[in-house]
């Protein structure tokens, strides 16, 4: 079964709060209806402060295990990289942990940690770039001391871009092999436009255009201390980490220039049908459109609309209607994904034998259409609601999760008291706010549709759903 | 690929300034404690957040299945969220003649449709009408996912469960305040279960396997790689079942399943996180306590002959080359278990090991590479595994021919002192990554509990590690690893005329 995540973001915020119990009076089938207790419960917080070089830090001390977790974010992205060089953002990435740093070849980097049980990423995404350390307490030092020369002195090795550079190559031969992730990529490129940063994919020619020294100037662009918060959780003292991160990176200079901003887009929402013609016995089907920033106040009655609808296994309108009771997928649900920098994604998916292609497609609009046409019931909302508030502090068990939240919350420029907001919002959600959210936000006659499969085996014709884009699939 | 469940150890360590990988640490805050009636609980108190975790591993899997039956075991994991006489249904009196006249049509459209040519179409098309009616009857009493809406509506999170060759584990995690909602769900989930919407499930896992397997290079690579290792031993047979298998098990047959293997006596119980123990026990006794055993399930009555020969099958798809490689090898409770755990990490785990440096980064024949040390399962003899793929313009048999370079490397090359201290410093990593999580740990010792019969192995394996010698590598890479035990399994594109010699069981 799958597993559904609530949001984006990761991770939480402090507040002293109570959980009050819940309603197992209520709840006609509770096995002897059972009561109980308010669970108290007062979530840690990292405290936050600044190194006189404008990094941002938070700092959360656990003891419970002799481990320390230092995570990052940098104000980074595969958004920002030129548009004949796609893949250079991510490869940057790569590189800075493969290919050496200060005195050291990539490999002696690899070996020194994987001797001490340790662990280094960095990553660059979509709007942003990250990365952290993992290390026993008693080598804190010496993880330290490897992390920050990634971070500040980064070798580029020609040999070990050159590996990515291939692997990268063998991914592009390798995109077709997967059928839902074909669905994935060719949706977002119907959704945001083919050439659209937050669509567009590596080809051949973009990764041949990537050279040393453009990894080498995007990291110089965007690598700076004031452009990064980090986080330290776990066994430490904040005096002496504050102090070690103090001097590691005290010469770091900071940036020359900020981010550029984007034309905002404003989603149209166009009703077009697409297939891509692939020999499979199963559908890969998306139908959705562009939806919202995070930012924006009618994200929590959205996600719990989007809970409703198709956001949870078990009780949502599409795992009951599609799955169970009709039996026509494994698979099924909607993805509200709020976007950060733009605007996310609405959609709903599903796998479905290739003869129940075109019913499924109905049951999936006509469960959509619904949320639009009624508001829900009484009991569908109490559910969502207590759903949320009570499983509320999974978000809260761990230190790292913690402080990774709060460091995703300033990146993105959200309230540090989002958690509690969206606590507060969702036990105030009414069934008008949900009707209202699901008619402003939701389109069902300016969907995009989707399939992978093979349409000759569909129950019916594709174009029932009006005329049909064909996708052709490109083999490098 | 992701490698399984490492088998790691755990040490707990609270609130101690240094660490020490020491086993009695954990031994001292692992509680386990035998029901009268044979189930074993295990708990580790944790108070790091208010919730808890819970895991039930049954000693049953699809290794408990013959041709005929296969993804029994995988039906009824799905049925088991299906509610009890009590629990997703709103008159079962009512409910139960219309669930019978269900099995009744069915039994005869089966009979039908297993005429095939002879098959009588209008009767058949008549009787799934019957079932269309008898279902939407059905569905006036059934009140579908109701366990999981009561879970969710509870806070619930990771209410799950998976189904392997040795064992099925169901999972949930909650507010530490819902013990008693967990006890008062799972005793009667496990005593009174309804299978109802059945028919209906089994169209949701033909699509699961429409998923995992038809479609799925890799799933379908898999399965070949297992028949070509197994022609006898159920280790060979596709967990999620063949097609026809699960479109003809019965609801009886599903049910007989539960009745044979779902004793209280063949359960292990994991609960980490934010409890009192003797409270815990307090509340089993009066329930989970009071569930009668059952008789012993019967024993797999397969035994794998020894292969004689090397065993190769490929299959074409559209999709780009892929290469399983399996060796035959004794069960995890064979003595020389341990060495393949080691050789598995040091092939594959992380950037240095030796396959990834090797084939990966150096040659670059590889695009990837992973290897487990036992597949599909631990209680019975399996396979060493290595899975790989190879990188264009690589092809298949020049990946195969690096991945047999390693292999010889192992039985002549003694492994150095500091790769055998890199392991036990991973090894005392992971002990302590292993607590981080509630659920992580819960499933750590009920898998081990269940498979050996005493949690305590998973520290067995540092103490080993501590007396490993470099000849006990070659000596057991010399003994396993040869062609009378090696079995491949290829997958390259459609048309693509890969020149592999086929061999069928």
């Amino acid at each position: 079964m799958k597993n559904h995540s609530q949001f984006k973001i990761s991770l939480f915020v402090l507040l002293v709060f109570v959980f009050l119990a819940s309603y197992g009076a209520e709840c006609r089938a509770t096995p002897p209806s059972l009561q109980f207790e308010p669970l108290v419960f007062h979530p840690p917080k990292g405290k936050r402060t600044e190194l006189s070089n404008g990094m941002v830090l938070y700092l959360l001390e656990d003891h419970e295990l002799p481990l320390v977790n230092i995570s990052f974010m940098v104000q980074a992205g595969s958004i920002y990289e030129p548009a004949d060089k796609i893949g250079l953002a991510s490869m940057t990435g790569a590189l800075m942990r493969t290919g050496g740093a200060g005195e050291k070849s990539g490999d002696e980097v690899d070996e020194e940690l994987e001797f001490l049980s340790a662990s280094i990423s960095i990553w660059i995404g979509g709007e942003a770039g990250g990365g952290g350390l993992n290390v026993l307490t008693k080598d804190f030092d010496q993880g330290l001391d490897l992390f920050s020369d990634i971070l500040l002195h980064p070798k580029f090795s020609e040999e070990k871009l050159q590996l990515l550079k291939n692997q990268e190559v063998e991914n592009i031969r390798r995109k077709n092999d997967n059928p839902s992730s074909i669905a994935s990529r060719e949706f977002l490129k119907l959704l945001y436009g083919t050439e659209s940063p937050f669509a567009r994919e590596t080809t051949l020619d973009t990764i041949s255009q990537i050279k040393r020294q453009d990894c080498i100037e995007y990291y110089s662009k965007y690598f700076h201390p004031d452009a990064i918060i980090l986080g330290v959780a776990g066994d430490f003292k904040s005096e002496e980490v504050i102090q070690k991160l103090e001097n590691k990176f005290k010469n770091w200079e900071k940036r020359k220039e900020m981010l550029p901003e984007f034309t905002p887009i404003h989603p149209e929402y166009k009703s077009t049908v697409n297939l891509v013609e692939k020999d499979l016995t199963q559908s890969s089907i998306r139908i959705g459109h562009l939806g919202i920033k995070q930012n924006n106040p009618d994200y929590f009655p959205l996600s719990v609309m989007n809970d409703i609808l198709g956001g949870q296994a078990f009780s949502s309108r599409l795992f009951q209607e599609v799955r169970t009771r009709k039996g026509l997928a494994y698979s099924v649900g909607t993805v509200f994904n709020p976007g950060n920098i733009e605007v996310g994604t609405f959609f709903a998916f599903s796998q479905t034998m290739s003869k129940n292609t075109i019913q499924s497609v109905s049951a999936i609009l006509e469960n959509i259409k619904k949320m639009r046409d009624e508001p829900v019931s009484a009991e569908e909302l109490r559910l969502a609601k207590d759903s949320f508030l009570n499983s509320f502090i999974f978000s809260f068990t761990n230190s790292a999760q913690i402080v990774s939240r709060q460091i995703s919350l300033e990146y993105y420029h959200l309230p540090e008291d989002f958690m509690e907001q969206f606590r507060d919002h969702v036990s105030k959600v009414t069934r008008e706010d949900v009707l209202r959210v699901a008619q402003k936000y939701i389109h069902p006659d300016g969907m995009t549709l989707l399939i992978v499969g093979k349409s000759s085996q569909f129950d019916h014709s594709l174009s029932i759903f009006g005329p049909v884009n064909t996708i052709p699939l490109t083999n490098p | 690929m992701g490698k399984r469940l490492a088998r790691i150890l755990f040490v707990m360590v609270l609130l101690s300034p240094m660490f020490e990988s020491r086993a009695e640490d954990l031994s001292s805050r692992v509680i386990k404690h035998s029901f009268k009636n044979g189930l074993v609980l295990l708990m580790v108190e944790r108070h790091a957040s208010p919730t808890v975790s819970f895991q039930i591993t049954y000693k049953a899997g699809s290794v408990n299945e013959i041709p005929g039956i296969t993804g029994i075991a995988h039906l009824y994991e799905h049925m088991a969220f299906k509610g009890t006489e009590k629990i997703g249904t709103k008159d079962y009196p009512s409910e139960k003649p219309v669930l019978e006249s269900l099995d009744r049509t069915f039994a005869e459209l089966k009979e039908e449709r297993e005429r095939g040519e002879l098959g009588n179409a209008e009767k058949i098309k008549k009787l799934e009408a019957t079932m269309d009616l008898l279902e939407k009857k059905e569905s006036l009493y059934s009140i579908p996912n109701e366990v999981g809406e009561i879970y969710r509506r509870n806070g619930a999170t990771g209410f799950n469960a998976s189904t392997g060759k040795d064992f099925t584990n169901y999972t949930v995690s909650l507010p530490s305040n819902r013990l008693s909602l967990w006890i008062a769900l799972e005793s009667d989930r496990m005593t009174h279960p309804v299978l109802r919407e059945f028919y209906k499930e089994k169209q949701v896992v033909l699509e699961e396997r429409r998923m995992r397997t038809e479609n799925s290079p890799n799933g379908k690579l898999y399965e070949a790689l297992m028949r070509t290792a197994f022609w006898v031993h159920p280790y060979g047979l596709p967990v999620i079942g063949w097609s026809q298998d699960v479109q003809s098990l019965s609801r009886k047959q599903t049910e007989d399943f539960f009745k044979t293997y779902y004793g209280i006596n063949n359960i292990v119980i994991s609960i980490v996180g934010d409890i009192q123990p003797d409270q815990v026990i307090r509340e089993m006794e009066k329930t989970f306590g009071r569930i009668p055993s059952r008789p012993v399930p019967p024993a797999v009555p397969f035994v794998e002959p020894r292969q004689e020969g090397e065993r190769r099958t490929h299959i074409e798809f559209d999709a780009n080359p892929l290469i399983y490689i399996g060796y035959h090898r004794p069960a995890v409770s064979h003595a020389d278990s341990i060495i393949f755990d080691i050789i598995d990490s040091l092939l594959s785990d992380g950037r240095t090991s030796r396959m990834y440096k090797h084939l990966v980064v150096q040659k670059q024949i590889a695009q990837s590479i992973g290897t487990d040390s036992a597949t599909p399962g631990g209680k019975y003899p399996s396979l060493f595994f290595i899975t790989a793929a190879p990188r264009a313009p690589h092809s298949l048999e020049e990946l195969e021919q690096g991945i047999d370079d390693e292999i010889s490397l192992l039985k002549t090359e003694p492994v150095s002192s500091t790769e055998i201290q890199k392991l036990k410093n991973q090894f005392d990593g992971s002990l302590i990554r292993g607590m981080e999580s509630n659920s992580g740990l819960a499933g750590q010792l009920s898998y081990y509990e269940a498979l050996t019969g005493d949690w305590k192995y998973l520290l067995r394996i540092r103490k080993e590690l501590e007396n490993v010698k470099a000849e006990d590598i070659i000596r057991v890479a010399q003994k396993y690893f040869v062609n009378a035990n090696k079995v491949v399994a290829t997958l390259s594109k459609t048309g693509s005329n890969e020149k592999v010699q086929n061999e069928k069981p």
